[in-house]
């Protein structure tokens, strides 16, 4: 609300302004038509508004001057002097209640009847002379500052001169100053990219790099505000609704209450625009079809009045906005009927549908449930027009109706316009973007889940018993043809148009989640129906967008309307709570599982990312290292290894699979084991058993290495190079930390045989011998052979044993 | 007649786009190919944060594309709200149009035809003055 209100004196001062000039020439000459129309529609707004926010006072001052003014429009009254300066003196008035409005402060009472007096041509002119003294001086400065196209406040005749520095001050700029000021930011950003990547090149320079860090920082939060700048409050298109359905309903007949959730929720301001029409459609679809008459209302034991519903939140970079009302729900037979009569889909099909299916059936082009065309919905506006609009903007929507109980729309909408969440994906040496809402799940082709088959010329692939059509984005584009070996090779990218039909598109590779912001393209290439904008990298290579919807309109006459029946029926018994898990095939290939939630991402590394040197096993992902597991059951692929990157939310291992099979709800019970420590248990997926991993024991395994406090300590003969250089690394990746020389406690001392001992020094808990003739190793109870490796390790862990036994 | 025209050489013959259409002349160091679009869209290079579709001039009028130059110069024109850049085999400095563009009896053949707005006198002779928004229309309007 408040924020409306301070919208509301941003309008009243804005129109004061703009009516200061008119108010002091139509003083000159009151007989001046124009004049008197754009003060009548001055005090004619705020009279509006004032109803809108209830102030009293304010509307009957400003009803009062209407009224008068409306008089003399009519001619029936002259615009003398008197009325004039009446006028102005409201006009004042209403300037200091806006201040005072503003500042949140209460108006001194009283005055205001004798100004309206005033109106009535009364000859009470000791009132008109008293309000008269102040007025023309707020006038005189009224029209300095129309001239003044800073045109700032007009606090002038405010009373209180001092309250003003405590207003916060607002400007209007229109939307496409702000753009070119966003264009000149993304600009910066790109050359601080050009920048930084010659400074990289050109080695560190302390002078240069701590400014251009500043800058990058600097540039970052300009670039934060910007956007900023573009947001809106949902409440301003709130704000509209109460109105419009007031006035649908009176001229349906009947009674519609309006409840608003979630006006604070911010939204790019064009997309606020893009989808006022689809809600009004919404709202009078409601108003029209959903919600019942007063009597039918009452006769089904429900509340005489109706009630819609506007809910709105924000989740990540999505809006989702819901539009409920409480009226008799979608009658599901009769769409039925339509689409039947419609000649959309044959009786049987129908009959074949969930229910759900049969509710989306609302958004098919040339369906309308109202029997008659009335005047407020079914004028040949279809829901499937605001699905187009909302699907235009990157957006979705979908319903949910109980019979007799009400629907409900869920829109879907990307924050703003211009940025959205892209899949970028390689084919022919090219990056191209899908937008990622359309995405489902990628599979890789070589996995032994996906079966190709063709059927005609026509490719599909199953994949979980669902089979759906496969296109080649290389062939989409022509640019690549495919034998038929080539597919094991290639990336699937499941994707669902918003019909939820499901095609598969193979791509050479899967890069990356980005964030991208979208560029129209020119008409030519529009012609193309392959692409629907165009966005760049950062490095400021351009990329195109794919147009999904369209390439499956035009490859498989999908969406639009014609539904194949791949339409999955949504599972709807949810038993206990499933935990989903992504099954797999370990180095060995054997089945195995890990939980969903712990694995962030699958890898594909070249082997060469991959080092592996005794006990120690990493791999190298996008310039960071990570520990890898999964080693023990088989040897790695020569070429190219996948790996699960998995995360206990903090630190991240990597484990090596063969491949990834598939991902399932584990929903029986976990059978525990008790012989392999890294497996949490078995469960049963389908029919198979399968081992789960166990995560805590993946991670525990990790930090004992990575364990700082706490470490045992070992002291290694100072004075040897041998010891220094060779040995020391080797204690060290044991978890050991050197002892500093002989004045500490060490849990471990290592001697060599060979090297006269300086008598036991500080203590040590136990002692490892070291010789360096291999004969010598196991005499003298324990001595071990310098190079024996596994040996002294051994020993190395029983002393850790040894100690925290 | 004060007409600012850019002079360029497209297909191996003297032509003009007016400057007031034109941005600015850029060299083109990379293009991103648009698969799927007439040849003669090469694709898209990258004017600071702008993606400009590039248009190779010999093509869109249907001749035979001119074999590549090392610096590949464009002019940077808009048209509809889109950005363009025609790549052409040479351009020249801005000159004075000395008449206005007429029309020469029998045509100027076929391709430039279309995409020509009549003939202007120059300093350096007569030359073809180029609509640009039919040029970026591409030939294909003919075939249809």
């Amino acid at each position: 609300m408040d924020d409306l209100l301070a919208d509301f004196v941003a309008e009243t001062r804005e129109m004061l302004e703009a009516s200061g000039g008119e108010i002091v020439a139509w003083e000159a000459d009151p007989s001046d038509r124009a004049r008197l129309d754009t003060i009548f529609r001055f005090v004619h707004t705020v009279k509006g508004n004032c109803g809108f926010f209830d102030f009293p006072r304010l509307e009957k001052l400003s009803h009062a001057a209407e009224d008068a003014l409306s008089e003399c429009r009519a001619g029936r009254r002259e615009a003398d002097n008197a009325l004039v300066s009446a006028v102005l003196a409201i006009i004042d008035r209403i300037s200091e209640m806006t201040d005072a409005i503003e500042a949140g402060e209460e108006f001194p009472e009283g005055g205001d009847d004798k100004l309206i007096a005033a109106l009535q041509g009364s000859d009470d002119i000791v009132v008109a002379s008293a309000v008269m003294p102040e007025a023309e001086p707020a006038n005189d400065q009224h029209a300095g500052e129309a001239d003044n196209d800073e045109g700032s406040d007009i606090e002038s005749s405010a009373p209180k001169p001092a309250r003003a520095q405590a207003v916060q001050r607002s400007i209007r700029l229109p939307v496409d100053l702000l753009d070119e000021v966003m264009k000149g930011v993304s600009d910066m950003v790109l050359a601080r990219n050009d920048l930084s990547r010659r400074l990289r090149e050109a080695g560190e320079q302390p002078t240069i790099d701590g400014p251009f860090d500043r800058l990058s920082t600097i540039l970052a939060d300009v670039r934060a505000a910007i956007t900023r700048m573009r947001m809106q409050r949902l409440e301003h298109l709130f704000s509209s609704l109460p109105r419009l359905v007031r006035d649908l309903s009176n001229e349906l007949g009947k009674q519609v209450m309006v409840d608003f959730e979630g006006g604070e929720v911010e939204l790019d301001r064009e997309m606020i625009e893009m989808v006022r029409d689809p809600l009004t459609h919404i709202i009078r679809n409601a108003i029209d079809h959903g919600i019942e008459g007063p009597g039918e209302r009452l006769k089904n034991g429900k509340r005489e009045i109706g009630l819609l519903r506007f809910a709105a939140r924000q989740a990540g970079n999505q809006i989702s906005l819901v539009v409920s009302d409480d009226g008799r729900g979608i009658d599901t037979d009769r769409l039925a009927d339509k689409a039947v009569a419609a000649g959309l889909y044959s009786r049987s099909e129908i009959d074949r549908m969930s229910d759900r299916r049969k509710h989306m059936l609302i958004f098919e082009p040339g369906l309308s449930t109202a029997n008659e065309v009335s005047s407020v919905s079914g004028r040949g506006v279809g829901m499937d027009v605001v699905r187009a609009n909302i699907e235009r903007v990157g957006g979705s929507i979908d319903v949910v109706s109980k019979p007799g109980e009400g629907a409900s729309f869920h829109l879907k909408l990307p924050l703003t316009l211009s940025i959205i969440a892209a899949l970028t994906v390689g084919a022919g040496g090219q990056r191209y973007a899908i937008p990622r809402s359309y995405v489902e799940e990628i599979v890789f082709g070589s996995s032994s889940n996906v079966e190709f088959a063709t059927a005609g010329d026509r490719r599909l692939v199953t994949f979980r018993d669902k089979r759906v059509p496969c296109l080649a984005l290389g062939d989409i584009l022509g640019i690549d043809e495919i034998d038929d070996a080539e597919w094991d090779s290639k990336t699937l990218v499941l994707i669902r148009l918003a019909s939820d039909d499901v095609f598969a598109l193979a791509v050479d590779r899967v890069f990356d989640h980005e964030d991208v912001v979208v560029k129209p393209i020119a008409p030519a290439v529009m012609e193309t129906r392959l692409y629907a904008g165009t966005t760049l990298l950062d490095d400021g290579r351009p990329m195109m967008l794919l147009d999904l919807p369209s390439i499956a309109t035009n490859r498989l006459h999908m969406g639009e309307g014609r539904t194949t029946e791949v339409v999955e029926e949504e599972v709807v018994e949810k038993g206990r709570k499933a935990v989903p898990i992504m099954l797999f095939a370990g180095l060995d290939d054997r089945k195995r599982a890990v939980r969903l939630d712990m694995v962030r991402r699958i890898d594909t590394v070249s082997r060469e990312a991959i080092d592996i040197e005794g006990n120690r096993a990493q791999a190298v992902i996008d310039g960071s290292v990570f520990t890898l597991l999964g080693l023990e059951f088989g040897e790695l692929p020569k070429d190219r290894c996948r790996l699960l990157r998995l995360t206990d939310g903090e630190s991240e291992v990597v484990y090596a699979v063969n491949e990834v099979l598939d991902a399932a709800d584990m929903d029986g019970e976990v059978i525990p084991s008790q012989d392999d420590p890294l497996i949490e248990g078995v469960t049963l997926v389908g029919d198979s058993l399968v081992p789960v991993l166990d995560g805590h024991a993946l991670f525990a395994r990790q930090r004992v290495q990575r364990r700082t406090d706490d470490v045992l300590s070992c002291r290694i003969p100072g004075d040897s190079d041998w010891a220094r250089t060779i040995l020391e690394p080797l204690v060290e990746a044991a978890g050991y930390r050197i002892a500093a020389d002989d004045g500490e406690d060490a849990d471990v001392e290592i001697q060599l045989a060979e090297i006269a001992q300086p008598e036991q020094s500080a203590g040590a808990r136990s002692v490892i011998r070291l010789t360096q003739d291999p004969d010598n190793a196991g005499a003298d109870g324990g001595t071990i052979y310098r190079y024996d490796r596994d040996g002294l390790l051994a020993a190395l862990k029983q002393a850790r044993l040894g100690r925290t036994a | 007649m004060t007409d600012l025209l850019l002079q360029c050489l497209v297909a191996g013959r003297h032509a003009a786009i007016p400057a007031s259409d034109v941005q600015s002349v850029i060299e083109i160091e990379e293009i991103t190919p648009i698969p799927g679009t007439p040849d003669f869209i090469l694709g898209l290079t990258a004017l600071r944060s702008q993606a400009l579709t590039v248009i190779d001039c010999s093509l869109a009028l249907g001749l035979d594309k001119t074999v590549a130059e090392d610096d590949q110069r464009a002019a940077v024109v808009e048209v509809e709200g889109h950005l363009y850049a025609l790549l052409v085999d040479a351009a020249y400095d801005v000159g004075e149009a000395l008449s206005q563009p007429v029309a020469v009896p029998g045509g100027f053949g076929a391709g430039w035809q279309r995409a020509a707005r009549g003939m202007v006198e120059t300093e350096s002779g007569p030359t073809l003055l180029i609509d640009t928004s039919s040029l970026i229309a591409g030939p294909m309007e003919e075939a249809a």
